[in-house]
């Protein structure tokens, strides 16, 4: 039965890596560089066997052994969809009995690139600790130990992760930690990376790392080879315990993987109400603007989009205030107006194929246009004024406040024309619905990179005018600033028109082509 | 525009679709009735959903026309769609919307005032004994209950031709006869139901008229009993399709 699950890995990884001409190319390509960063790392790794002070190779060792193994047991929940090939679930309606299970699909998941790769650099370690004939003897159990826990622990994560997000409302919850964490970072990785690159700070992290969980097997064997018998023996010792305390909570959470493999999640009763469409007015631009304003709310894909729009500007404003007299935040107001603009381009593929509502009711392309501009417009009316404002007032020059307004609500209604065309012309894959909103689908990525430029390009192109005279206003020419508002007022508006125009077109000649590509798209 | 054509509810004429290589929809003819209860039945990959999608505007038929009670689904489209009520298969509904207001959605869509839209929602709602779940999210919902709320979506702006393409797939025996019952009573005033399924019996049960298609084309069509020819459905189905695999002695470790 082991056998059997690790032949089923192995042959899913081939039919993986053989399924079109093109993949593989570019999976050759991927390999060969990955061939020589490992190459690179290996070469390292032997090299830092004549390092003259041992403590060099300790150091390097421990912080990067402590950072894959935090990989292990992190990246697959990120990038969550790269290893279901195995998910457990799948083997609850055949009777495995479960340590046989656990065995099998341990050892399954070591046929697998990255383990590959992990077990190579374990036996490079080897090498490295190859000064005495103790620690040659003590370096490859630490190794297997280390490489060995890296597996596990992925394990443990991913399968922890899939029980979490069996439910809609889970892995709701768990894109919303995503999101914090990702801000927390953004927010606090300038103020985490400059103490990193003083001197003497690697080796204490060394320290600290050679005693957490993460370190305990790769910091092991330098003990040795420093003449530390007793602390050397006892990371190991604590680094076995550590190892089979994480069989046994994969063991534990696998259990509840099997047992309740689908999940059950019980809706709860949310509006009884008409909510968005008692409010907007009853006609079909009213009803896009309403469900739309309703799934900015409710989808976790257009959450994040809100969030990442509100923070990015505030990104801004945090430079400035680290920083001394520095303009940004007057880039603000215009940096929103275009990310409000820019980020219907793609509006329809989020819809996916429940874009038949639209063409079974015969809805009108320019009904179906204005409603979806309808929550990022009434957005921009809020922010638009809010963060010229700030800028203005932060800056202290209110003589620009015209200026980055008129440039910002120009972004936003040139972006909107390019939205209103393109999305009703080309929608590229998006995640799922309910999906985890930060994958990317794969299949399109030269498709999106170049319809991303396209609708930013026309974006700017299209404002050209008003961003023009406000730069020379920030040159001096303070009479400019008033001359960009005026242009972005009487453009601006002309640009949607035309733009509507276009797309209202394209979209009454071509709504089932769409609606075909966007079922193609799944 | 022949007479047959416009007393037909929908009416397709050498109707093509093909997907790359592969021939979907070959030349289809089909004429339903107004007030009939048309059962539409083929094997898997027969071209049902293509001709349903092709007949209700949602695809583009290569060549070939298709009227709904006279009006010309892809030149006088706006006219033609109003006539017609849809419950697609394998599409997703705006499932992040409750049930009500994934209802109403689809009336204001269709220019309905909120008040007719929000009445009638409710009555369906009740009617498909969905009032407890009508607040809840659609994504939440059942496969049963989700074929139910996409009914209602259909019925809200009162069509006169109601396409299903399988709407008892996944239903629960009750709801089942919940919406048999809806159905014939539509059909009954006059509305004209077309329903593809590959379930025979049930078929056979509620509707009037059937045609059997296989390969993209129609191979047999007319009221229940000519079809049947005295056979069962399922018989006379199986007759004309064929591909039936002979078992003989084959799974004979099976039958222990």
């Amino acid at each position: 039965m082991v056998a059997h699950i690790v032949r089923l890995k192995w042959q899913l990884l081939r039919n993986g890596l053989l399924r079109s001409t093109p993949q593989l190319i570019g999976l050759i390509f991927a390999g060969l560089y990955g061939l020589g960063l490992l190459g690179g790392a290996m070469m390292g790794l032997i090299g830092l066997r004549f390092a003259v002070p041992s403590d060099v190779a300790r150091t390097a060792i421990v912080v990067g052994g402590s950072a894959l193994t935090l990989g292990w047991a992190v990246i697959p929940v990120i990038a969550f969809g790269t290893d279901e090939t195995l998910d457990p679930a799948r083997f609850a309606t055949f009777a495995v009995p479960r340590r046989q299970l656990v065995l099998g699909l341990l050892l399954a998941s070591l046929v697998s690139v990255p383990a590959l790769v992990t077990a190579l650099l374990g036996l490079a370690t080897v090498i490295t600790w190859s000064r005495s004939v103790l620690a040659v003897l003590v370096a490859p159990v630490a190794a297997a130990v280390g490489v060995l826990t890296c597996v596990v622990l992925s394990r443990v994560t991913t399968t922890g992760f899939s029980a979490v997000s069996r439910s809609r409302r889970g892995r709701e919850a768990l894109s919303a930690l995503m999101l914090l964490v990702m801000i927390g970072v953004s927010v606090a990785g300038p103020s985490i990376t400059k103490p990193l690159s003083t001197p003497g700070l690697l080796p204490d992290l060394a320290d600290v790392l050679g005693w957490s969980p993460l370190g305990l097997a790769w910091a092991a064997p330098a003990d040795i080879v420093d003449g530390a018998l007793g602390s050397g023996l006892l990371r190991l010792a604590l680094a076995t315990i550590l190892l089979v305390v994480a069989l046994l909570a994969w063991d534990f959470l696998l259990r509840g993987a099997l047992e309740n493999p689908r999940g059950t999640s019980v809706g709860r009763v949310r509006d009884t109400g008409l909510g968005w469409f008692g409010r907007m007015p009853s006609t079909p631009v009213g009803a896009v603007a309403a469900r739309c304003l309703t799934y900015w709310r409710r989808d976790p894909r257009y959450l994040v989009s809100a969030v990442l729009i509100l923070l990015l500007p505030l990104g801004l404003l945090l430079s400035s205030l680290t920083g001394s007299s520095s303009g940004w935040p007057l880039a603000m107001a215009p940096v929103t107006g275009y990310l409000l603009g820019w980020s219907m381009h793609n509006d329809v593929a989020y819809d996916g194929t429940a874009f038949w509502t639209h063409v079974a009711t015969g809805v009108s392309g320019s009904a179906d246009r204005m409603g979806r501009l309808v929550p990022l417009a009434a957005a921009g009316s809020v922010l638009l004024p809010g963060y010229a404002t700030l800028g203005a007032a932060i800056t202290g020059r209110w003589e620009l406040w015209p200026a980055v307004f008129g440039i910002g609500l120009g972004f936003l209604l040139a972006g909107f024309a390019m939205s209103n065309v393109l999305s009703a012309l080309k929608p590229y894959p998006v995640p799922d619905p309910g999906a985890n909103p930060f994958s990317s689908p794969p299949g399109a990525g030269g498709l999106t990179v170049i319809l991303q430029m396209v609708a930013g390009l026309g974006t700017v192109v299209l404002n050209l005018p008003a961003l023009a005279l406000g730069i020379g206003a920030l040159m001096g020419h303070s009479w400019m600033a008033w001359g960009a508002l005026a242009l972005a007022l009487v453009l601006g508006p002309a640009t949607l028109v035309l733009g509507t125009r276009w797309g209202n077109m394209v979209y009454e000649r071509r709504a089932p082509e769409l609606l075909a590509e966007l079922s193609r798209l799944r | 525009m022949s007479p047959g054509e416009s007393s037909a509810a929908l009416s397709l004429r050498g109707l093509c679709k093909s997907y790359g290589p592969t021939l979907a929809v070959d030349r289809l003819d089909l004429d339903v009735p107004r007030g009939s209860f048309f059962g539409l039945v083929g094997p898997n990959g027969a071209g049902k959903t293509t001709t349903l999608s092709m007949a209700t505007g949602l695809l583009r038929p290569d060549a070939g026309t298709a009227h709904v009670l006279g009006h010309d689904v892809w030149s006088d489209t706006v006219h033609a769609k109003q006539l017609v009520g849809i419950l697609p298969d394998g599409l997703r509904l705006f499932d992040r919307l409750t049930g009500l207001q994934l209802i109403c959605y689809s009336g204001l869509l269709r220019g309905m005032g909120r008040t007719v839209v929000t009445d009638r929602a409710h009555e369906l709602l009740g009617a498909l004994g969905l009032e407890e779940a009508g607040g809840k999210l659609v994504v939440d919902y059942s496969a049963g209950m989700t074929k139910k709320i996409s009914l209602a979506c259909a019925l809200i702006h009162a069509p006169r031709l109601l396409v299903l393409d399988e709407p008892f797939e996944a239903v629960d025996p009750v709801s089942a006869s919940t919406i048999r019952q809806i159905l014939e009573g539509y059909a009954a005033s006059g509305g004209t139901v077309i329903l593809s399924s590959h379930v025979m019996d049930l078929v056979q049960r509620v509707c009037d008229r059937v045609a059997i298609v296989a390969a993209g084309q129609i191979r047999a069509v007319g009221t229940l009993d000519e079809v049947r020819g005295g056979l069962t459905l399922e018989e006379r189905f199986v007759d004309l399709v064929g591909g039936q695999t002979e078992l003989g002695e084959g799974l004979a470790w099976l039958r222990t």
